[in-house]
This record gives C-alpha cells, structure tokens and sequence, in this order.
C-alpha cells in the first residue's frame, strides 16, 4: 500500500527537522508508543500497543533513519510485528518552509501482513491516515510546547 | 477461531452494567456483530465483556415532544420495522434496511453500531442529514452530544471508558418531505463502499430544506453542507451531487480505489436526492 501525504506544522523547518529525530519526542508523539530507546546510531528499538476501536495489538520492532539530509529531509523506516501481524514501512520525509510555517511532506510505502491484513485490507487505508494524522497532531503539541517562550 | 479466555458479566439493570463499567476496563458486548469476529479472530481480546442483552428498557423506540427516542439495543431489523419510525422518520428505517444481511439485522444494534463506529457503516449518513443526537450514560452521569459532536474519527468517538451510548434521538419529519438512501454496497459484507443520505422538503416550488450524509467515503462520515447550499440555490441535483467530494480525501481500499469511490459517491448523491425530491411533495 502505497501512502502520501502532507501535514503543515506550525514551525520553522530546522526546528520541525531536529523534533523528528529526537527520540523522547517521536515517542510520545507515536501512537501507542510506549518504549522507543537508542540501540545503535540512527537505529531504535520500540514497543507500542495500538488500540483502534475494539481491536488492540501489541507491537515489537525498529525504527530506523537514513539519507539524511538536515533540514531538507530524511528516511524512516519503521518495522514491527505482534500477535495480530506485521507492518513494515519506508517513507521518505521532505521539509518545505511555508511562510513561518514547515510543510512535512511524506511518501512511502506500507507492507502489512497476517491476520490483521487478511481481515482488515478494507480499514489498514483508513487507520493508517488516522494514526499519520494523530502522529503529526501530537507532534505539532510538542512543538508549540518547545517553542521560544516570546514572539507574537 | 476460539476467543481468549475473558471475564463475562451479564448485568440485569443499567446501574448494574455501569458499576461494572465504571473502571473502564471492560468491552461493552450489545449485538455482537463486530466485536465477536474480531474476538474470534483474536484482534480484539478484552479481559472482561459485559453484555448489555438482560438490561431491560434499552430497546425501545418512542416519540417525545423533543422527537423519537431510539433505545441503544433496539435492533436494525426493529428499526426497519418500527411503525413509529416507519412514518416519522423514514429514513432511519430505509437506512437500517441497507444494513449487512438478515442475521445481522436480526442482532446489531444501533447503540454497538455507532460506538463501533466503523467508516463505512450506513447509520451515520442518515444520522448526520438527520442532525441527531446522541444520549451516554457512565456510573457518573449522563450527556447528550450531537452525533456531529459524538464521531470524532475513524473507530474514534466521544465516548470516554466507563461510557455507553443510551439512546439515539432523531427529529420527526415533517409531513410532505422526501428521504432517500442510496448505497453501493459491497457484494460479500454488505458495508457501504459508499451511501448517501437525503431528506428534502419543499417549499413555493423550491427547495425549502435540504440535509446531505455521506458515509464510506472518507474516514468518517460528513454532512455535505455543500451539496446542500447548491441545491437550495440552483435546484440542479448533478450540479450540486459533483461537489460531494469536494476537498474530501477519499479512501481507498482492494474493493475501491479513492477515484472510483468519489465518482460513486456523486453518482449515489445525485440518485439519493433524485429519490428524494421525487418523493418530496
């Protein structure tokens, strides 16, 4: 499954870039994200527990980053399995200034196997965009958060 | 598939089934239709499943002065059937008539539908052009949302853990208007690859109301206030069914690219409003 998207956050680029790849942000700005630690340069270990709805899913696995090319963009790719089955993704990220906003831009392709493929082929479109969207809501939290305390 | 082992709780009184759900740990069980497969299928494994079936009341369907009270257990084949829905608010019962198969309709509920909230289930098309209300009750209170207010995204809604939907509340049409839903189903589940709800009234020789719901399109379902706003002005039913996608990102899944889904849905728009202005008089 192939996915795309764009979310505008309300931040300049370098700022969005460096949130991105700080650990401790991308842990709590990752849906169900509940551990996500340093195991080799550019490389994570992360367990999340998932829950849409009435199904729930624990998942083990890596994130992992690559081609970076600060501030413009980078690469993040993302595996993980459980019980309920597997998902595999790699999407590049590309960082646009937008006024004083960033337009984070992204493209990659998603492989989601096992039961949770077999029976929700009709939901993975859906709940992926679902979760891309909270991903970047949370992120965008953050961000305001860590922003200089002053300009308005 | 066997489920995993979980705690059953079959409560005989509202207070009871709340008491139980108060820590927020427990699934909520009413028909069944979709949290069973998924149990079976071992997606979902609750530790604890309180079924709503021996709480008595919770299925009735009555008219108040503030408009007609759908009770969460009331069955889709109850509401297809319901007289009282029947003549006042008809396009509940058309839309309930859409649902899945017979077993389905014989079992789910409206309550376990729209807490479910699946994006392609049929109840929010006619919920959304019907601007209905929905009723939730916990161990401490209760509140009543617009269904705008109550689905908040895919599978997503505003109920909180411990909360249960009580009651659905639709208006009574008024006489002389027109309702329609159109889906395109999908051949072996039955879910909405997209459905239109619609309710027109007349008035000197236009249009004087009009209510759009669209579901299965997007991740969630919408009140197409666009579609709306054209046919009150220009009366042109293509003209205003070609905006229901407008600036709506379409799904797009193995039964229907996002290209074919937004055509469908301007297609099962423009059917849903032709049907209903036909029967609006």
């Amino acid at each position: 499954m192939k996915l795309s998207g764009n979310y505008t956050v309300p931040i300049g680029r370098e700022l969005a870039y460096h949130l991105m790849q700080d650990p401790a942000v991308l842990a709590r700005a990752m849906p169900g994200c509940n551990h996500l630690a340093l195991v080799a340069p550019d490389e994570y270990e992360m367990r999340m527990k998932m829950v849409i709805s009435s199904i729930q899913g624990l998942f083990a696995g890596k994130v992992r980053i690559a081609d970076r090319n600060p501030p413009a963009s980078f690469r993040l790719i993302v595996e993980g399995s459980g019980k309920v089955g597997f998902m595999k993704g790699d999407g590049l990220l590309t960082f646009a200034t937008l006024y004083t906003s960033t337009d984070i831009h992204y493209e990659g392709e998603v492989q989601v196997g096992g039961m949770i493929a077999g029976v929700g082929q009709r939901l993975l479109d859906t709940t992926s965009r679902y979760l891309i969207k909270k991903f970047f809501e949370k992120l965008t939290a953050e961000a305001t958060a860590q922003m200089p305390q002053a300009a308005d | 598939m066997i489920p995993q082992n979980f705690e059953y709780s079959a409560p005989s009184t509202l207070q009871d089934a709340l008491a139980l759900l108060a820590d927020g740990s427990a699934k909520v069980l009413a028909g069944g239709m979709s949290l069973i497969p998924l149990m079976k299928l071992r997606l979902a494994a609750p530790e604890h499943v309180v079924d709503m079936g021996r709480v008595p009341g919770l299925d009735g369907i009555h008219q108040a002065s503030d408009g007609i009270h759908i009770g969460a257990m009331a069955t889709h084949y109850q509401i297809e059937s319901s007289p009282v829905l029947r003549a006042h608010c008809p396009l509940l019962a058309e839309t309930a008539s859409h649902i899945g198969d017979v077993q389905v309709r014989n079992m789910g509920t409206i309550g376990g539908s729209v807490a479910h909230c699946d994006p392609a289930a049929d109840y929010p098309a006619a919920l959304f052009a019907l601007e209905a209300q929905v009723r939730l009750a916990s161990a401490s209170g209760e509140r009543t949302l617009s269904f705008a207010g109550f689905l908040v995204d895919t599978f997503t809604t505003a109920l909180e853990p411990g909360e249960i939907v009580t009651e659905v509340i639709v208006p009574a049409e008024s006489s002389g208007a027109g309702v329609s839903y159109q889906k395109l189903h999908q051949p072996a589940s039955g879910f909405a690859m997209v459905g239109a709800a619609v309710r027109i009234a007349r008035a000197n020789g236009g249009i004087g109301f009009v209510r759009v719901g669209i579901t299965g399109l997007a991740s969630k379902a919408y009140r197409a206030t666009n579609v709306e706003t054209i046919l009150q002005s220009t009366g042109n039913v293509e003209k205003a069914a070609a905006v229901v996608a407008d600036g709506i990102e379409a799904n797009s899944d193995l039964n229907a690219s996002a290209h074919y889904r937004s055509q469908m849905a301007r297609v099962y728009t423009a059917r849903a409003l032709k049907i209903a202005l036909a029967r609006a008089s």
